[in-house]
């Protein structure tokens, strides 16, 4: 266990001094190439760009927080009913994969500026986009996972008694959840380039609007430091969907201990 | 035996699977609390015999009785084991064992004291907290036994249940499963393609004839139990492993 936690520890070491020698690299470079700071600013001015503007980012950094975990749960939610409905009724494979499959071949970041016409510059036009960016994988891996089941352990649960609910409950959904998290690794940044274009396209809070309104003041520390906000509510939430492999999917292959 | 007290009555049995016959005029009788074995070449629809006796699919032609009634769908009074131990991965071994009671939609704390005793009686103890993959395919298989033994089932089915390991492991699990079997004491119709481990395991050998598969003898194993390492080098093992072994070259000549 310590030895485990030893590796652990010496593994997380090493990422941090990969960053911190890209940092170092990144801001001495900048000073020997001459970039002014509104090209390229160093990470010193980043985070004292990022510290003035605390508050407004965590005001807009919260915003598009919003949107894209509506807009994701709400990808999770009907692409697992959807597939659900196609893994119990065969006859609907034929009817809603096509219309799935055509309806991801528009992209739609393209459609957006439509949504912002029927649904005006709040929260729904980015929840929306956030939600069909993320519907596509959702639905496909949760097929996969609640259908591709081994023939042989649906003979056992039949033999057994086991009725159409608690196979669905006990292995149907079981087998489907490490594919829902992985597809929620997929759709997580796919629902958050939704929120960020929304933002871009109407409406005044977000952190795609704080970018913007960065780049219309050349303002270029402050579009880093709205990165640095993006990049700090990713790992967040990528962080919560590891621990949650981590506990419960403690039997997958890439996680079982050496 | 009576066909009264047959555990399992197999009737003029027949399967067609698109044009090809699996299975012709298939019968055969289990007694009660027998272990018999049906041997056969590959292909003589032995899983598909077991199938339909479970209920799982339905003959072309012909009837499955079971204690005098006859099969029409899925009973639940059997357990199956497969060859691949279909252990459910994110289970551990005593959340696999207790499936089959979870899905009959009952309590599994009630069977928790059952699980454990099977698991034991199974060597299989210390290893209740492990997953699958954390087990050699030897454990998989035992676990998969107890699974389908929970529900103490008036029948169990066991399709070709070591199939998948080497042979070492293989005679190791045949002694275990008689000692499981004899504890339990359910009737067990069991499928392999090994003479020896018919020989070594049954009461009663079915041999079955190449596809369509039908009955070409049906042998009596009268070997004292229970049985060992010696019982290996009996002669009248090797004697019994003779005459299956004729009954299924004789066919080679056909």
């Amino acid at each position: 266990m310590t030895q485990e936690r030893k590796e652990r520890l010496g593994k997380a070491a090493g990422t941090l001094a990969g960053f911190a020698a890209l940092l170092i690299a990144w801001q001495f470079g900048v000073g020997i190439l001459r970039l002014p700071a509104y090209i390229l600013p160093v990470p010193s001015v980043i985070a004292v760009r990022f510290w003035q503007t605390l508050s407004v980012q965590a005001h807009h950094l919260g915003v598009t927080a919003m949107t894209t975990v509506v807009g994701l749960a709400l990808s999770l939610v009907v692409g697992v009913l959807l597939a659900l409905a196609v893994v119990y009724v065969k006859p609907l494979q034929s009817i809603v994969l096509p219309v799935l499959a055509a309806f991801n071949s528009i992209p739609k970041i393209a459609i957006a500026p439509l949504f912002v016409i029927w649904f005006g510059l709040g929260m729904e036009p980015k929840v929306l986009l956030a939600f069909l960016l993320g519907l596509f994988p959702v639905f496909v891996n949760s097929v996969t996972g609640l259908g591709e089941i081994e023939p042989d352990v649906l003979d056992l649960a039949r033999l057994a008694g086991g009725n159409a609910w608690r196979v669905f409950l006990k292995v149907r959904l079981m087998h489907a959840v490490p594919y829902i998290t992985d597809a929620v690794k997929v759709a997580f940044p796919l629902a958050l380039v939704g929120s960020i274009v929304g933002e871009f396209i109407g409406g005044n809070s977000g952190v795609g609007y704080l970018i913007l309104s960065g780049q219309f003041n050349l303002d270029t520390p402050l579009v880093f430091a709205c990165l640095a906000s993006i990049t700090i509510f990713t790992t967040a939430v990528i962080g919560v969907v590891a621990a949650f492999e981590r506990i419960f999917l403690r039997w997958r292959p890439s996680r079982r201990n050496k | 035996m009576a066909a009264i007290t047959a555990a399992v009555r197999v009737d003029g049995l027949s399967k067609t699977f698109g044009t090809g016959a699996a299975i012709q005029d298939l019968s055969f009788e289990v007694g009660e609390n027998q272990f018999v074995t049906v041997v056969g070449p590959s292909g003589c629809g032995k899983s598909t015999t077991l199938r339909i006796i479970s209920g799982l699919i339905r003959p072309t032609g012909g009837k499955v009785y079971l204690r005098g009634k006859e099969v029409d769908g899925v009973i639940g009074d059997v357990g199956m084991v497969f060859q691949s131990p279909v252990l459910l991965p994110w289970r551990n071994t005593i959340g696999n064992v207790l499936f089959t009671a979870e899905m009959r939609g009952k309590n599994p704390g009630e069977y928790r004291q059952r699980a454990l005793e099977l698991i034991k009686l199974a060597n299989l103890e210390g290893f209740e907290q492990r997953y699958p993959y954390e087990l050699s395919g030897g454990m998989q298989q035992r676990a998969a036994i107890c699974r389908a033994l929970l529900l103490n089932p008036s029948l169990l089915l066991m399709d070709e249940p070591f199939g998948a390991l080497d042979i070492m492991t293989r005679e190791k699990m045949g002694f275990e499963l008689q000692k499981i079997w004899s504890a339990s004491k359910t009737t067990v119709l069991f499928v392999t393609h090994s003479i020896t481990e018919a020989v070594l395991l049954s009461d009663t050998i079915v041999v079955m004839t190449a596809r369509p598969g039908k009955a070409k003898a049906v042998i009596p194993v009268d070997l004292p139990r229970p049985r060992d390492t010696k019982t290996l080098r009996d002669p009248r093992f090797a004697e019994l492993a003779g005459i299956v072994r004729d009954n299924i070259e004789a066919q080679w000549v056909e």
